[in-house]
């Protein structure tokens, strides 16, 4: 599914990726976790093709399609899709309009058929009503005004709705609470498919508890210094970072 | 009249400070020829209920008063020129609306036309204590057309005034509004949003004059530039000793969609009161990185992107109108211009 081999990237001249390589295959949930940084965020947007993260040696597949020779659209039309960690608000445009934009822009990229209006507003009737998002918020202009929760869900639910291949959540769990928390979590964890895969970026282990991982990686100084099963998290929130930094340095 | 449009020596020139970016007088060269006024109009695509239509050729008010009578509250001045190909034709006249203590008017001003023209029109509006008066103004001229569009606001206690201008530019446009602002209540809101591209040029020029204690005053102007296009924005708040509890805010947000266009904000605060309350804003910039790689990362190219960011940009402006259906045709008649802009 995602095969990253050997990821350099640098931006405004410092490399912060040095040498990352990861592979998720379909249908697991991959974790990373490290100190501030360690690069964490880096890597979903150099994934998602940010303009300024400089790619500098590596690559990156996902389903074996270079990610890296494309634009940022083509990627999101190949499947991939960042959750950013603050989500952006943009006034003006509700936020069924930004969706389905997004969506049918994604479906013409692959040559598929729009999808209709009526058609649209049922399906998304159906997903927020699981989120517990109110039809009302969507006429709203995308995120503004939002609280945190609020912010995530929309998030969670343009997942749902753009039926991604590969998920990249970039510390989901920031600005939430106990309540919040749980109900994004069952809605990432409804997504998990045999056929799809995810990164899930994050500094605690709170997230981990509701978002059972199949692997945790360790990401210190610009690569994985260190690779375990699920039970990582709980040893990482006892011991902390300190014995890997050593490790990099 | 500030200036007579057949008389060149009274025209202004960036000499005058009023009207430093905007040269008239460099602008115009030839003098333009007084004529018959045309009335070949099409007949509206839009269509708006309840509203009366009053067509103004030129800048020929006429039968505006019994038009303001007849409207009951909704009057719709459509307002078309018609040049020639043998030179300049010059349409000058001034126009007068006077709303009694608690009369309400919705006044849908468009200003549309054809071919090479110069209009210079004048109007006068009072309101007297209590009146609402709300201009919705579409200003969609054809990029030849030289447009002076002029205007002073009278208010009285409590009274209501608000404009909303819209516009696309042409060759030499300005939209000028002097408000006398007579507090105790008294409410003005002047917005603006403005799309220009090409070789435009449009002046929007605000004054209001705080007289009198808490008055009340919003301004939000929002406009994208693009291509050799200029735009000046002068607004001026004067706050006249006494004038307390003035409540004063102004805000101008461009976009510049590349090298060659040009934004000049002048916003101006004069307050010789000692307890008021003003605000004013400028910001001047591209579109935000940030946003657009957001909507980017879900899947739209760059310019569906650009396009919605852009729309979103604007939109805000049109839907603070308040009646219902002139902010659908307003918030339609944008979308279509702002297709124009998608392409950067």
């Amino acid at each position: 599914m995602l095969n990253i081999q050997n990821l350099t990237v640098s931006v405004d001249d410092k490399t912060i990726l040095k040498g990352l390589t990861l592979d998720v295959p379909a249908g697991e949930v991959h974790a990373i976790m490290g100190p501030n940084g360690a690069g964490k965020s880096t890597l979903g947007y150099t994934l998602a093709g940010r303009s300024n993260y400089e790619v500098t040696a590596g690559s990156a597949a996902l389903n074996g399609e270079d990610l890296l020779e494309k634009d940022v659209h083509e990627r999101a039309a190949a499947g991939l899709y960042l959750s950013f960690q603050y989500p952006l608000e943009i006034p003006g445009v509700p936020a069924l309009t930004f969706i389905r934009t997004a969506l049918n822009a994604q479906r013409k990229l692959r040559g598929e058929d729009e999808m209709s209006a009526p058609e649209f507003l049922k399906t998304t009737r159906e997903v927020a009503k699981s989120l517990k998002i109110d039809m009302d918020m969507l006429k709203r202009p995308l995120n503004v005004g939002f609280s945190g929760g609020e912010k995530k869900r929309m998030e969670v639910l343009q997942m749902a709705l753009l039926k991604p291949k590969f998920l990249i959540l970039d510390e989901t769990d920031s600005g939430l609470d106990i309540d919040a928390l749980k109900v994004v979590s069952e809605g990432v964890n409804a997504l998990r498919a045999p056929d799809r895969g995810m990164l899930v970026i994050t500094h605690y282990q709170r997230l981990l508890d509701h978002i059972t991982p199949d692997r945790i990686h360790i990401l210190v100084d610009g690569r994985i210094a260190h690779s375990g099963g699920p039970e990582l998290a709980h040893e990482l929130e006892a011991r902390g970072y300190d014995e890997y930094l050593g490790e990099a340095a | 009249m500030a200036f007579d449009l057949f008389d060149p020596i009274t025209w202004p020139t960036r000499r005058d400070e009023e009207w430093k970016y905007s040269d008239l007088a460099r602008h115009l060269r030839i003098t333009p020829r007084e004529l018959e006024v045309s009335t070949d109009i099409a007949a509206p695509k839009l269509v708006l209920d309840g509203f009366h239509i009053h067509n103004v050729f030129g800048a020929d008010y006429s039968g505006l008063e019994a038009a303001v009578k007849a409207a009951n509250g909704k009057l719709w001045l459509r307002h078309w020129a018609r040049g020639r190909l043998d030179g300049v034709a010059g349409f000058q006249n001034t126009g007068r609306v006077d709303l009694a203590a608690g009369e309400h008017l919705i006044l849908f001003e468009t200003y549309e036309g054809k071919g090479n023209y110069a209009v210079h029109s004048e109007l006068e509006f009072t309101l007297a204590e209590g009146a609402r008066l709300e201009r919705v103004v579409v200003m969609d001229e054809p990029e030849t057309a030289t447009s002076v569009r002029q205007s002073t606001i009278d208010t009285a206690p409590n009274a209501h005034y608000v404009q909303t201008v819209i516009s696309t530019g042409s060759a030499f446009q300005r939209f000028e509004s002097h408000v006398t602002h007579a507090g105790h209540g008294a409410q003005v809101r002047m917005d603006g949003a403005y799309l220009l591209k090409n070789k435009t040029h449009f002046d929007y020029t605000t004054r209001l004059d705080h007289q009198h204690i808490n008055g009340v005053t919003t301004q939000a102007i929002k406009g994208l530039v693009k291509d050799q296009a200029q735009v000046v924005f002068q607004g001026r708040i004067l706050v006249q000793k006494g004038a307390d509890g003035t409540d004063a805010r102004m805000r101008h947000q461009a976009l510049i969609l590349n090298d060659g266009a040009r934004v000049r904000a002048k916003p101006e605060l004069e307050i010789y009161a000692d307890d008021v309350q003003c605000a004013h804003g400028n910001t001047i910039g591209n579109l935000d990185e940030n946003a657009l790689f957001f909507c980017m990362s879900r899947g739209m190219d760059e310019a569906t992107a650009r396009g919605l960011l852009m729309q979103a940009f604007i939109v805000p402006v049109i839907e603070a109108i308040d009646d219902d259906q002139l902010r659908a045709a307003v918030l339609e008649f944008v979308e279509a211009k702002a297709g124009g802009f998608y392409g950067v």
